[in-house]
């Protein structure tokens, strides 16, 4: 693992233990506004920070903005599930939409670390058959990039975060650096079950080292991973880039959200960043601007980023800015057993299975769909159990079961739909922005994959011995909205992530993604924003 | 053994002895601020008026089945976050944001109870509130009051439940130990425990076969 150290030493930059390292932001390098950095980088999560790391290496003077606080995990972070309701995004947003997709806790963070800092922690790298859907199916759309463009960079990552799982014998067969974790009565299940139908399950990918790294000490089994991992386990851009980033002469300013990108008419170049910190209006200068904020405030920012050359908003002159967002139909289904699972003990991302991930010839529908162990805590446990209609005293009775239940979760491959976007609502925000009205609707193809997906898990938990099986539909995962392409008549960016209209603005986070696959899509967004790093840096 | 009231038929008594507050001292600083927090006298109501709370407090009672002392005090927990504007970060566009749509469906709850039974919903007996309740639900997607019944179903129990399943005595309850930091957990896997959980006194219990015939699958979260 030391050549990881080389390249990237945060696990070793932090205290030996759980915590944050105080010294290193003590001594962070801060920059004046009227300073023209290198490069400002809009929102510290998984593709923000990961270009921030990058360039910092590189010895560029890069300042990275968060909207939210930079989280110290002993002190800002609880076991608990209310208690972590700040970890989201909880400023206003509008849903609408045939389906419309419930945001905040459900998908989208604030602060440093951004969502990954509550996600779960699964990291499947995407198929090669992902970046041509179009060609292969006449679905989705084709990326101007292949797999193999990505594949060495998926590979740094996952030695930096580091990844621990089973040798993966889907998509592009690979192994992990650190063996898979042991599992709960959850993953027993799953295991037991797939095994019973002659379904290939294995145990990870999961981004929580299992063995020494750095200073990182070893996951407890603790359950929280959804709430902020305190004891450092679980990798979050906050301890697996941002350390080496700051060590590497990056700033970063939390607490300070960015409004609208300055836009040069004569140079037809970017100048810079507006930005609140504090209640105070500011302006950082920038040479190149990179935009990370996630799939609904990125396309937001562009779209409140007005001026005389971009009157609907920067590089939306082919309307394509907040289009084809995606969500995965995350369906989840538990079943239930005389035996206590408490599903609850160990992390919610344990074992999965790529088995249905790819189209079946054989089946109406395109693409496919991933199964993998979701451990729902009680209060989200309740909502499972309120949306099958209980109430009163039936709802308590059936919480009173919550030891006896196993719970999987199944990913989706919905497609991208040119109508699933964000626009701007009449509402306001504090700052007096506008804030993002998302409107999804499903496709047929989208509602056959629910119903296979869901007839797999109910399979799978029967044949483990579940005498009764129930579903929620649900949603995971926002991708796309400023999408790569070929041209500019087809999306936001380039296959470098370079806007097409504005030659040194970038967007780097998982709104640029053309397709979805049934992946957790973290990995995959911090493989493609260091590859833009790369090639920026060259 | 939890403190709060449930019936042996309504899984009560399933955990004996089981108390997550007793585990307190295992937990760290942060955590245990909050979450005693939830413990004592309950915040003062600041967002609900006088009426508003009287029928917030007998639909929250009805939907968590919270029907004789001591209670979790979920009217005060959710009248709280509205209070801080602590919404989960979205809304439907045909429903105002979570406080207005609290008032308006309040609102609408007790002129619903005026023109079935002659008076607020809260002076209604419960046997009336809940089949006005039952009502609500079974309209699915269709209208009631003018708003899509379903949304309005979904933004009551999602505060209720979210308020009801943080609290320690609900814990106990469902036999889930709470805060788990620093200590963890030891003992993973199936029928296996750390010493301080408690079985469940019964296990075949399965509410599927004591409760109601199961109710259709319906799909509020995404309606
Ligand atoms: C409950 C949950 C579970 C998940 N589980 C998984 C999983 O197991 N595996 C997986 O791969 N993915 C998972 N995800 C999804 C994953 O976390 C996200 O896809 C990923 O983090 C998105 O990366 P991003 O760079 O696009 O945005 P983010 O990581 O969300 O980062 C965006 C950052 O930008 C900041 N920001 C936004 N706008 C502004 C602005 N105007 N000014 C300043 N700052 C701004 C935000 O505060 C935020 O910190 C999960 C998500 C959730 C919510
Ligand atoms: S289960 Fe492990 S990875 Fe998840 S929050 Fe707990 S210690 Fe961290």
């Amino acid at each position: 693992m030391s050549g990881v150290r080389s390249r990237n030493e945060s696990a070793w930059l932090l205290p030996p233990g759980p915590g944050g390292n105080h010294k290193l932001r003590e001594r962070m390098r801060r920059f004046d506004d009227a300073d023209e950095v290198d490069i400002a980088v809009v929102g510290c999560g998984a593709g923000g920070s990961t270009v921030l790391q990058r360039l910092a290496r590189a010895g560029w003077r890069a300042v990275g903005f968060d909207a939210g606080p930079f989280w110290d995990p002993e002190q800002d972070w609880v076991s608990d599930e209310a208690g972590s309701h700040h970890l989201y995004w909880n400023e206003p947003r509008v849903i609408a939409g045939d389906n419309p997709v419930p945001l905040g806790s459900n998908n989208s963070g604030r602060g440093v670390g951004g969502s990954m800092v509550h996600y779960a922690g699964y990291t499947p790298r995407f198929h090669p058959s992902d970046f041509r859907t179009f060609t292969a199916d006449g679905v989705g759309a084709d990326w101007p990039i292949e797999y193999e463009d990505l594949k060495p960079y998926y590979e740094a990552i996952e030695e930096e975060l580091p990844v621990a799982g089973d040798t993966w014998p889907w998509g592009d067969p690979h192994s992990y650096p650190h063996r898979p974790h042991p599992v709960s009565g959850n993953g027993e299940l799953f295991l037991r079950g797939a095994y019973a139908c002659g379904i290939q399950a294995k145990v990870g990918p999961v981004a929580i080292s299992n063995g020494r790294f750095g200073n990182r000490p070893h996951c407890i089994y603790r359950g929280f991973c959804l709430q902020g991992c305190k004891v450092n386990a679980k990798a979050s851009p906050l301890i697996t880039h941002v350390p080496d980033a700051l060590a590497h002469g990056a700033e970063i300013r939390a607490d300070s959200m960015v409004t609208r990108i300055d836009f040069d008419e004569q140079t037809g170049r970017a100048t810079g960043v507006h930005y609140v910190q504090g209640g105070r209006e500011r302006f950082q200068r920038a040479r190149i601007v990179a935009i990370a904020g996630y799939s609904i405030e990125t396309p937001r920012l562009l779209l409140n980023s007005t001026s005389a050359r971009f009157p609907d908003g920067m590089c939306n002159d082919f309307d394509q800015v907040g289009r084809y967002l995606m969500v995965q139909g995350a369906p989840q289904t538990a079943g239930r057993f005389d035996a206590e699972v408490r599903m609850w003990k160990a992390p919610p991302p344990e074992v999965s299975t790529e088995e249905f991930y790819e189209t079946d010839p054989s089946k109406p529908y395109k693409r496919g769909f991933s199964v993998q162990t979701v451990s729902p805590l009680p209060i989200t446990w309740a909502e499972h159990v309120a949306a099958q209609g209980y109430w009163g005293a039936d709802f308590r009775r059936y919480m009173s079961d919550y030891a006896h239940w196993a719970c999987l979760g199944a990913l989706c491959e919905f497609l991208p739909l040119e109508g699933n976007r964000v626009t701007l609502a009449e509402e306001k925000d504090r700052h007096g922005i506008p804030v993002a009205r998302f409107s999804y609707s499903q496709c047929d193809n989208d509602r056959q994959l629910l119903e296979a997906a869901q007839s797999v898990m109910e399979k799978i938990l029967k044949a483990a011995g579940a005498d009764e099986v129930i579903t929620i539909k649900r949603y995971a995962h926002l991708v796309g909205g400023a999408r790569m392409a070929t041209d500019e008549k087809h999306g936001v960016v380039d296959g470098s992530c370079r806007t097409f209209a504005v030659p040194n603005l970038y967007i780097t986070d998982g709104s640029v993604l053309p397709t979805q696959g049934s992946a957790n899509p973290a990995l995959t967004i911090m493989a493609v924003a260091a590859r833009a790093a790369e090639r920026l840096a060259k | 053994m939890s403190m709060l009231p449930l019936d042996k038929n309504d899984g009560g008594g399933r955990y004996p002895g089981f108390s997550t507050l007793a585990q307190a001292h295992s937990w760290d600083q942060a955590t245990a601020g909050v979450v005693l927090g939830r413990i004592g006298p309950p915040p003062e109501i600041r967002f609900f008026t006088p009426q508003e709370e009287a029928g917030a407090a007998a639909l929250l009672d009805q939907l968590l089945g919270q029907h004789a002392e001591p209670r979790v005090p979920v009217v005060n927990f959710v009248d709280s976050r509205l209070a801080e504007k602590q919404t989960d970060g979205w809304r439907y566009e045909d429903l105002p944001e979570d406080g207005e749509a609290w008032r308006k469906t309040l609102a609408a709850l007790d002129h619903s109870a005026e023109e079935l039974y002659f008076q607020p919903f809260a002076e209604c007996p419960e046997s009336e509130q809940a089949a006005l309740l039952q009502s609500i639900q079974d309209l699915g997607n269709s209208t009631w009051q003018g708003m899509r019944a379903s949304r309005v179903w979904g933004l009551w129990t999602r505060y209720a439940a979210t308020a009801f399943y943080s609290h320690p005595w609900a814990w106990d309850e469902i036999g889930f130990g709470g805060p788990a930091y620093p200590r963890g957990y030891k003992n993973l896997g199936i029928d296996r425990r750390e010493s301080f959980e408690v079985a469940d006194a019964s296990p075949g219990e399965d509410p599927l076969e004591a409760g109601p015939a199961a109710l259709s699958q319906t799909d509020r979260k995404n309606a």
